[in-house]
């Protein structure tokens, strides 16, 4: 009995948590208007980081384990005294402070569980924790206020609500564990499973709004093509590239959140033509005297001529017909359904004195009710498949055609062809320059040396002696030099035993710690092997001298017609993927194969860089030790 | 001593051959491919072996895989192995099995017949002859946190041991008497965690640990 009593006043206590989280939802909405809607974000975060004072509390009283990620460190201080944040330098600390705090506070999910405990927690918190005094309480108000009837069923409900108390407060506890502690792995599947498809009708909500963009573009670009055939040919290359910047965040959002990979389909900007020896600039068939107009004809003759931009035109023109019916079938649905009919119908069914109007089946509210509940639960399974067709749609006018994606790979592989052979013709160089400097010098050196030998052998043997002995050292240097040109051209060891032997010797040369792992079951071809072998052992030197890396890994793998290497090390991280000449070295000489790099390098580490070159491999050489063993045995 | 020979240009064989007969060694076989030598390792039991690294008919190193495929068969036969180039990962491959009797030196040593000779009779014995090369570049790739323990003296020691030298030679190199080069070794084995056995299956284990950085 003193249980239940106690559990009672425990569950009074957990309902007080309750009515904090009520109250902290109604200022996180007051805030939330302004920080979304008007896009002042910066107002977001500090209610949330506040908000984990109470959270806080509820744990610790709780015992639950603090989720969140620890706070990021000030912005670093750049050798010029700006501070940066991702590609841009700022003059004072404040801007790339507020990012990195925006990122922590909004990127950790343990602020989203936060907010949905704020959410749900006045609803389940309540009851479950007000329930037993409600009911102890409510009970005999009951026998009081109903008569002597009443009495009975009164003291029975009280007895129930002491005898439930211990059970409510578990539940509760369990509840706010659930809510509040850290994700464990295979936490909540339905959680996650309701967050995707809440997730996936944000997304939607965005892309409606975005398409309210796309329609103001859509009548921009009607009125500049009439001002166009007007003769105001100016405004063309304006709304063109407006309209390019919104098409490209569209392509990267179909990608991102559609997961349909759209190209850009623009042909590259020509490059002004040198100028003519009268001084002249020529476009097409017009002479211009300046650089600035010769420059904005071709440009305009550019975009005029490009079929991409005309297909911006017609999506921006047809997306807010299209891709509003995908999502009004889905988010639509799902909003329509939940504020216009399940709402109203909810209300009318406690027959308020002025009730709401109901667009659907009114004089039948609990039909409505399920209909709308329908609605709502269609639109939400729908929803992802919208996403994916918004996405392809997108791709329908805003990829490249077939002709266009054509040309783009001419002009990508026209460009990899003289990095190829620029590269080739300066390697070739400095082949000659090498041996013409070093063993050819040193053999005629040779020569000389043992012609005079030949003079002096029989009249002074003790300097034709010195003579051979100096010979001999110019013949130890020039094989020297020339062990280190070989090295440079094609690696013994890559010819003798392939890529992956080849790494290991890298690997073992390393002053890094490196495993090295491979499941290849036979050879790539020979300029891949070499190509690789190189870009290889760049990042391994990258690895030695920038990372500070107590161990490396490098790991090569073929699948599906695919060469990957990724090297891994544990170091400090931070490597620019743009940057570097090392880098830029890798993917030019990669690029020759289509292959490419890619560079994963957090500050702070740890740094993975992926190669991926498409090739086949030939099959494995019989002639291996083991097998020539076997046979003579 | 009888000495079977495999190197694939017909100068440097006959050069090679003339070299190693006028030392006193009885060249019984001079082959230019791999499946010859592997015949003439197993049929003739060499007293040593002097074999180039790459040879016909793959041009890859099939000298190498041919040595190894021997020892396989005759372990301990001793081989000596030359290149224009030398890896650590040959070096350690050659040593793996801990029995001794392995040269690996650059080609370039021949130039010098006295010491050439010299390591052929150390392999011979069932010794160790690394390039000094090899060596060179352990430690232009920064020490090995085992090798980090050694000593500056002792790493010197180490390396002479790798390059195959006795005691007495070491000494004589670094200036120290024979017994101080003991002492050295000694901690250096103990350094490196080789139980005390068999003093030149220890040095061949020092420089195995030795290359593999461990």
């Amino acid at each position: 009995m003193t249980r239940g009593l106690r559990a009672v006043v425990q569950g009074l206590a957990r309902g007080g948590w309750a009515v904090v989280s009520a109250l902290l939802l109604a200022a996180h909405t007051a805030l939330l208007v302004p920080g979304f809607g008007l896009g002042m974000v910066f107002l977001l975060p500090w209610p949330f980081v506040r908000m984990r004072a109470v959270t806080n509390l509820v744990r610790r009283s709780l015992g639950v384990p603090v989720p969140y990620r620890s706070r990021p460190a000030p912005p670093p201080r750049e050798a010029d005294g700006r501070y940066r944040h991702d590609r841009r330098l700022y003059r004072s600390p404040f801007w790339p402070h507020q990012y990195l705090y925006l990122d922590w506070s909004l990127g950790d999910p343990a602020t989203w569980r936060d907010y949905g405990w704020m959410l749900v927690n006045p609803v389940v918190g309540g009851v479950l924790g007000f329930g037993p005094a409600a009911l102890l309480a409510g009970g005999p108000l009951l026998a009081v206020t109903r008569g002597p009837l009443w009495i009975a069923p009164g003291l029975a409900l009280a007895v129930a609500g002491v005898a439930v108390a211990p059970a409510l407060v578990r539940a509760h506890d369990a509840w706010t564990r659930r809510a509040l502690g850290p994700a464990g792995p295979g936490a909540g599947s339905l959680k996650v499973w309701l967050g995707r498809r809440f997730l996936v009708l944000v997304r939607l909500l965005a892309l409606a709004g975005l398409t309210a963009v796309t329609a103001g573009l859509a009548a921009l670009s009607v009125t500049a093509l009439v001002l166009c055939a007007g003769g105001a040919v100016m405004v063309l290359p304006v709304v063109a590239s407006w309209t390019r910047r919104v098409t490209a965040m569209r392509r990267d959002l179909a990608e991102r959140w559609s997961g349909v990979p759209v190209q850009t389909p623009y042909r590259p900007e020509p490059a002004l033509p040198p100028r003519r020896p009268d001084g002249l600039y020529a476009v097409g068939d017009h002479l211009y005297k300046t650089p600035g107009w010769a420059r904005f004809h071709q440009r305009l003759d550019w975009i005029w001529h490009d079929p991409a931009t005309w297909r911006d035109v017609a999506w921006t023109v047809a997306d807010p017909i299209a891709g509003g019916a995908l999502l009004a079938a889905s988010a639509g649905a799902v909003g329509f359904g939940f504020v216009g009919v399940v709402v109203p119908a909810v209300v009318r069914l406690f027959d308020p004195p002025d009730p709401p109007a109901l667009p659907i089946l009114a004089g039948r509210p609990v039909l409505a009710l399920l209909a709308g509940l329908a609605m709502v639960i269609a639109g939400a399974l729908f929803a992802p498949l919208a996403l994916r067709w918004h996405g392809r749609w997108t791709a329908l006018l805003l990829a490249p055609t077939a002709k266009a994606r054509l040309a783009l790979r001419v002009a990508q592989l026209t460009e990899s062809r003289e990095d190829a052979t620029s590269a080739q013709a300066a390697e070739l160089r400095r082949i000659e320059r090498d041996l013409h400097d070093g063993a050819q010098g040193r053999l005629v050196a040779v020569g000389l040396a043992l012609g005079a030998v030949d003079q002096l052998i029989e009249t002074d043997p003790a300097s034709a002696r010195r003579l051979v002995a100096d010979a001999r050292d110019s013949t130890a240097k020039a094989l020297a030099e020339l062990r280190d040109l070989v090295r440079g051209v094609r690696p013994p060891v890559l010819a003798e035993r392939g890529l992956v032997e080849a790494v290991r010797a890298l690997a073992l040369d390393s002053p890094t710690p490196t495993s090295v792992e491979s499941d290849l079951s036979g050879r790539p071809p020979e300029p891949v092997e070499a190509a690789v072998y190189f870009a290889v052992s760049e990042l391994l030197v990258n690895v030695a001298k920038h990372a500070g890396a107590t161990a490396a890994s490098v790991r090569v793998h073929h699948a599906r017609g695919v060469l990957t290497v990724v090297v891994h090390d544990d170091g400090r991280g931070g490597a620019d993927p743009a940057g570097g000449s090392g880098l830029r070295g890798t993917r030019h000489r990669l690029a020759a194969f289509d292959g490419t790099v890619q560079v994963v390098s957090p500050a702070g580490g740890p740094t993975t860089v992926t190669l991926e070159v498409p090739c086949g491999l030939s099959s494995p050489r019989t002639s291996t030790s083991s097998g020539r063993g076997s046979s003579s045995s | 001593m009888r000495v079977v020979l495999a190197e694939d240009l017909y100068l440097l064989r006959e050069g090679l051959q003339q070299l190693l007969s006028a030392h006193g060694f009885d060249v019984v076989a001079a082959v230019d491919n791999g499946p010859d030598l592997l015949r003439a390792l197993l049929d003739l039991r060499p007293d040593v072996a002097v074999v180039d690294v790459r040879l016909p008919p793959t041009q890859t190193d099939e000298g190498l895989q041919a040595a190894l495929a021997a020892r396989r068969e005759v372990p301990g036969l001793p081989v000596l192995v030359l290149s224009q180039h030398v890896e650590r990962l040959y070096a350690r491959e050659l040593l793996a099995d801990g029995t001794g009797g392995i040269g690996y030196l650059l080609k370039d040593r021949v130039f010098n017949a006295e010491q050439f000779v010299d390591a052929v009779r150390r392999v011979a014995a069932g010794g160790t002859a690394l390039d000094p090369d090899v060596i060179a570049k352990l430690f232009a790739a920064g020490p090995a946190p085992s090798l980090a323990r050694l000593t500056p003296r002792e790493r010197e020691v180490l390396e002479l041991m790798a390059e195959g030298r006795s005691n007495a030679a070491i000494g004589q190199r670094l200036f120290l008497s024979e017994s101080a080069v003991g002492k050295h070794t000694a901690s250096i084995f103990g350094k490196l965690g080789l139980a005390p056995s068999d003093d030149d299956n220890r040095r061949v284990l020092a420089v195995l640990a030795y290359l593999d950085g461990r």
